[in-house]
C-alpha cells in the first residue's frame, strides 16, 4: 500500500517553486477557461498550455493521464450520450429514440475534451504542489468566508492535520496487512470471495490504531493549551515572489486569449 | 460521546478524513471494490456518529476532496455527487444521534446508522438527476447503483461501524454514550 502513487512528484522545476496560492489560483482559472471556451483553437491552446505546465514543472506525461485510462468508458458514455441524444435540427440520421448529428458530435468532443484538459490539470496540479501548501493555500483562498462565521482556520487545521495522518495510517495498514498475512490470511488469494473476507480483520485494527493516534494527539495539543482563538497567525508568511506574479500573469494571458481569441 | 472536547472532535475528524484516503487503498486488492463496499463511506458515518453532525458534515465534504487530490481517486468528475452524498451521510448521522436517545446503544447506531444511509443515497439520486446528470438518470439505475450494487458494503457498514464504536468506548478512546446503571 506504502507503494502506491501519492500525488506529489519531487523535483527541482520552476513550478515546484512557485507558492501554493498562485498555482490554485491559475487551476482555477485554466478550470474556468476550459469551460468557457467554445471554439476548437481555443482547447488547442489550453492544451499547449498544460503540456508547457508539465514541461516546465518536470511532470512525467505518465502522471499528466494519470487516471484517464480508467475513465475511458465513462468518457466514451459522455460521447455516446451526447453523440446519439442531441436535439438538432439536421440530423444524419434518426432511428426510434436516437438522433445523430454533427452538432451533437461536435458537443460530445468537446465535452469529453473538456473532461480530459481539467483531469490533466488537475494531475499537473498535485504533482507539482505539496499537500501542505495545497491546504495552506486553501486556507487563504477561503479566509473571507469567515466574515459568515465558517471556522475556516479550523477547517485548514483539520485539513492539515489529515495529510499529515494519511503516510501514517499507509504504514500502520501496512503493518497490519502484513501480520495478518504472517497469521495465514488469504490477501493476495485468486479467490474473491477470500480476499473479501479480509476486509474486517484489517479494517478494525486500523480503525482502533487510527483513534488511538488522534486521541494522543488531541490530548498532546490540550497539554499545551491550544485554543480556538480569532486572529491566531500562520506558521509561515506568504511571499509572492516575481516568478509568481510571472507564472499567474502568463497563464491568465493565455487564458484570455483562449477565450476571447481562438 | 457528548462529553468529547471540541480538539479531540476535530482531531478525530482529521482522523477520519485521512483514513477515508487510506481505506480505499487498503480495499484495491479486490476488483471494483470503491462501488462494492463503498470504503469510503464508513469513517464519514462513524464520524458522524461519534463527533457530531457539523464535524460529520465536514468530514463528507474532506474526506472525498482530500482522497482526489492525493491519490486522484475518485476521479475530478465524479467528485462533486460524492460530495454531496457522503456530506448527507455524515450530517444526518450526527443529527439523528443527537435526537435518537433510546437507552440502548445498539439501537441508537443502528438507527442513526440506517437513517443516514437512506437519506444519503436520496440526497445523492436526487442530486444526480437534478444536477449532475439531468435527464439521464433513471429510479432502477438509482436503486442498481445505490443499493443493489452495494449491497456489501452497507452489509459491511452495518456489521462494522456499531462494532468499532462499542470497540472504542471500550478501549476508552471515546467517552461511554450510557453509564451501566443508565442501561439497567
Amino acid at each position: 500500500m506504502s507503494s502506491c502513487r501519492m500525488g506529489y512528484v519531487e523535483r527541482n522545476s520552476p513550478l515546484h517553486g512557485m507558492d501554493g496560492l498562485s498555482k490554485l489560483l491559475f487551476l482555477l482559472l485554466f478550470l474556468t477557461s476550459v469551460i468557457v471556451t467554445r471554439r476548437a483553437g481555443g482547447f488547442f491552446l489550453l492544451g499547449i498550455v498544460l503540456l508547457l505546465c508539465a514541461g516546465l514543472g518536470k511532470v512525467p506525461l505518465r502522471t499528466v493521464l494519470g487516471g484517464i485510462w480508467q475513465m475511458r468508458f465513462f468518457f466514451l458514455l459522455v460521447f455516446l450520450m451526447n453523440f446519439a441524444f442531441f436535439d438538432a435540427e439536421h440530423a444524419f440520421f434518426s432511428w426510434w429514440i436516437f438522433t445523430f448529428s454533427r452538432e451533437g458530435l461536435l458537443f460530445g468532443a468537446k465535452t469529453v475534451v473538456r473532461v480530459l484538459l481539467a483531469v490533466a490539470a488537475g494531475n499537473i496540479f498535485t504533482a507539482v504542489t505539496t499537500p501542505l501548501a495545497i491546504t495552506g493555500s486553501m486556507e487563504t483562498l477561503l479566509y473571507p468566508l469567515q466574515w459568515i462565521g465558517v471556522p475556516v482556520r479550523d477547517v485548514a487545521m483539520i485539513l492539515g492535520v489529515a495529510i499529515q495522518f494519511v503516510p501514517l495510517f499507509l504504514r500502520e495498514a501496512d503493518t497490519i496487512k502484513m501480520a495478518q498475512t504472517a497469521r495465514g490470511a488469504p490477501f493476495y488469494s485468486r479467490k474473491f470471495s477470500e480476499r473479501a473476507g479480509c476486509v474486517l480483520p484489517l479494517v478494525l485494527p486500523v480503525f482502533l490504531s487510527a483513534f488511538k493516534r488522534a486521541d494522543e494527539l488531541a490530548c498532546a495539543m490540550e497539554a499545551r493549551g491550544y485554543v480556538r482563538k480569532k486572529g491566531r497567525l500562520p506558521l509561515r508568511k506568504r511571499h509572492l515572489q516575481k516568478a509568481d506574479f510571472l507564472g499567474l500573469g502568463g497563464g491568465m494571458t493565455l487564458c484570455l486569449f483562449a477565450i476571447f481569441v481562438f | 460521546m457528548g462529553k468529547l472536547s471540541y480538539v479531540k472532535r476535530a482531531i478525530i475528524t482529521a482522523a477520519c478524513v485521512a483514513l477515508c484516503v487510506v481505506l480505499p487503498m487498503a480495499f484495491h486488492a479486490i476488483p471494483n471494490a470503491g462501488s462494492i463496499y463503498c470504503p469510503m463511506h464508513i469513517p464519514v458515518l462513524l464520524c458522524g456518529l461519534i463527533c457530531g453532525a457539523p464535524f460529520g458534515l465536514l468530514c463528507g465534504l474532506l474526506g472525498p476532496l482530500a482522497s482526489s487530490l492525493i491519490t486522484q481517486m475518485p476521479p475530478m468528475a465524479y467528485l462533486p455527487p460524492m460530495l454531496v452524498e457522503l456530506a448527507v451521510y455524515g450530517l444526518v448521522a450526527g443529527v439523528m444521534m443527537h435526537l435518537i436517545k433510546t437507552k440502548h446503544l445498539y439501537a441508537d447506531l443502528y438507527i442513526s446508522l440506517a437513517t443516514a444511509m437512506v437519506a444519503g443515497r436520496i440526497v445523492a439520486g436526487v442530486a444526480k438527476a437534478l444536477l449532475f446528470a439531468p435527464g439521464k438518470v433513471t429510479l432502477a439505475a438509482w436503486a442498481g447503483g445505490y443499493f443493489v450494487t452495494a449491497l456489501p458494503g452497507i452489509l459491511l457498514q452495518l456489521l462494522l461501524i456499531p462494532s468499532v464504536v462499542v470497540a472504542l468506548e471500550k478501549a476508552k478512546l471515546i467517552p461511554a454514550r450510557y453509564t451501566k446503571k443508565r442501561m439497567q
